[in-house]
């Protein structure tokens, strides 16, 4: 285990990673990241979710989380999400500070998740769901909408074309118009991933994707997020399932305790002795 | 029995009670916002539309001396439209303050606590909208103008109240078809999710506080209008929950099925026995109406919970271009 990642079990960094001005913060970037932390701790009253994690992400690449349970990785992920905001530290969208950004701003910047317990709109159909990813639709404001369908109709129905096109790529048009809630577990971690992309993020945070599905379908889905690696999109992928995280993820990073304990390839990090111990622990 | 005044009676009170349901199933049905404080926006608009019409307090007119702190002889339909704005504002304030921390259980708590605040804030401050024994004589809009007889003028209010009801739903309807609509029931089914696709639920369930407040008030101005008297008794907390009987009963987000419960509940039950003869004991009937109600409520809840006509699936696939899903994304 590293100094730090003992020093992060034992509270004593805490103090010091914690307390620290954010505005003062002087960013260094990483050559090609399209996202950035530094500094980054989330603390709920005593208890220590993020302690100092540091680190960026290339673009176009999947960066891969991984650590026992209670590491932290959803916690931070939920922090880059904008659905929890950091006690201290930064994070870095494009260089740009997004700091106490909400979960609608950070999408709306470009930065789009899925969550670890499926988060489907149940009562509304598959085609739907996949038009909820859309942003900025013309008949979502109340005077987009009393204009009437002449006002939107045609968008709609652009959107519609492109959510079936990504249905049937992943064979789920056959349920265009089922309620999202009568999906197999396995089709809704599918519908949620292309939901996600319909929104065209620069960056998709996909927690657990693998979890709780079949092999035929956890395949798709990492065909799937091959193809939207080879378009461009940028990943975040928390995932305990490994041989996923070996075939997918460029790099991966490590987390225990609330800190980043190790980062490298699966290969790299499989022979250190401290992630064994940290796993273990854990 | 009067059979003219007993039809015209019901048609006004399904028809506001349809707009009032609209409104609240807008936040209930579609949005999943609990607000029990209903009933107080369709007594902003009933108190609205009573002091611009009423006259100034201190003019001769007054005849009955009523109190209240603000009046004026606005021609119609202004009453009507000022009842929606401060039906609007008034959805606004309240949503500020009770929704965008609070959810579920915490925010049908407050909206309780505001329903019941706003109800002893007007009992106790008599030269606001003169207490417990409330406002009278209030003028019907339009009686002098068209000068028909007492019959003739009950069967043009009921015209201009299925009017308003028309007008009211073309907005609602509007709001429910379109991707507006599907944002809101995004929000009702997983408010995370959408936030997380970009979606600002806060600013979504304003909005619909906002707009269904509206309603509220309009419900509130036309039947004043009618019954041409308005007072704290006609707005206790016990009133929202007949229009979510309502809901429940006719069926969330559906407006079909929502004015159907509208019919059913406030307008036969709550109204269609006030003509039944006395029997039992002195005031059974009046106790019929909630009893009758409840149990509708716990039948519905437990039987069929998705009301008489349920929600309707959206079959979005009948948009898609021929051959729309042809091709790859990839």
């Amino acid at each position: 285990m590293t100094a730090k990642a003992r020093k992060a079990r034992s509270g004593e960094a805490y103090e010091d990673a914690c307390e620290g001005d954010p505005s003062g913060y002087d960013a260094e970037s990483y050559a090609g990241a399209i996202l950035e932390m530094k500094d980054v701790c989330l603390a709920f009253g005593g208890v220590r979710a993020v302690v100092d994690v540091t680190f960026g992400v290339k673009r176009g690449t999947i960066a891969g989380l991984i650590g026992p349970n209670g590491a932290g990785k959803s916690s931070l992920l939920n922090v880059i999400a904008g659905a929890l905001k950091q006690t201290s530290g930064v994070v870095l969208f494009e260089g740009r500070r997004v700091v106490g950004r909400s979960a609608h701003a950070m999408a709306r910047l470009g930065i789009t998740r899925t969550f670890q317990l499926s988060g489907e709109f149940g009562g509304l159909t598959v085609l739907e769901n996949m038009l909820m990813g859309a942003r900025r639709q013309r008949g979502e404001s109340l005077m987009g909408a009393l204009l009437g369908p002449r006002f939107w109709r045609e968008e709609e129905r652009t959107l519609v074309d492109r959510a079936r096109r990504l249905l049937g790529e992943c064979d789920l048009l056959a349920k265009e118009d089922d309620y999202a809630r009568d999906l197999s577990g396995g089709q809704r971690r599918i519908l949620e991933i292309l939901r996600a992309t319909m929104a065209d993020p620069q960056v998709l945070l996909l927690d657990e994707p693998f979890a709780g599905v079949n092999k035929s379908t956890a395949r798709r889905i990492e065909e799937y997020l091959r193809v939207l690696r080879e378009k461009g999109m940028t990943m975040i992928m928390v995932e305990h399932e490994l041989a996923f995280v070996d075939r997918l993820c460029d790099d991966v990073i490590v987390m225990a305790q609330g800190a980043v304990i190790g980062r490298g390839t699966m290969g790299d990090l499989r022979s250190s002795r401290e992630i064994r111990q940290a796993y273990l622990a854990g | 029995m009067n059979w003219s005044f007993f039809v015209t009676t019901m048609i006004v009170y399904t028809v506001t009670s349809t707009i009032a349901c609209w409104g609240l199933d807008l936040q209930f049905g579609y949005t999943g916002v609990l607000n029990f404080s209903f009933i107080i926006f369709e007594a902003a608009g009933a108190y609205t539309a009573s002091i611009l019409t009423l006259g100034s307090p201190t003019a001769a007119s007054n005849v009955a001396q009523q109190n209240y702190f603000f009046g004026a002889n606005l021609p119609f339909p202004l009453p009507w439209l000022a009842a929606i704005v401060v039906g609007g504002l008034l959805g606004l304030l309240v949503g500020v303050i009770a929704l965008r921390r609070l959810r579920g259980d915490y925010e049908a708590i407050v909206m309780l606590v505001v329903s019941l605040t706003a109800s002893y804030l007007v009992i106790s401050n008599i030269g606001f909208l003169n207490g417990s024994a409330g406002l009278a004589l209030i003028p019907s809009p339009l009686q002098a103008t068209v000068g028909l007889s007492t019959s003739g003028y009950t069967w043009f209010y009921a015209g201009v109240t299925a009017l308003a009801g028309i007008v009211v739903y073309w907005v609602v309807r509007r709001i429910t078809q379109s991707p507006l609509g599907r944002a809101l029931r995004s929000v009702r089914e997983n408010e995370r999710a959408a936030e997380a696709l970009g979606r600002d639920a806060v600013r979504l369930r304003l909005l619909v506080f906002a707009v269904g407040g509206g309603m509220g008030a309009l419900a509130g101005a036309i039947l004043v209008g009618f019954i041409n008297a308005w007072s704290p008794g006609a707005w206790g907390f016990p009133e929202t929950f007949t229009l979510f009987a309502a809901i429940i009963v006719g069926g969330q987000a559906n407006m079909g099925g929502v004015a159907l419960g509208a019919f059913l509940v406030p307008g036969l039950i709550f109204q269609g026995v006030l003509f039944l003869p006395q029997i039992g004991a002195p005031g059974f009937v009046d106790s019929l109406q909630w009893i009758l109600s409840g149990v509708l409520i716990l039948l519905f809840m437990w039987f069929r919970p998705a009301g008489v006509l349920p929600e309707r699936r959206r079959r979005l696939s009948k948009l898609a271009s021929r051959g729309g899903a042809a091709g790859s994304e990839a």
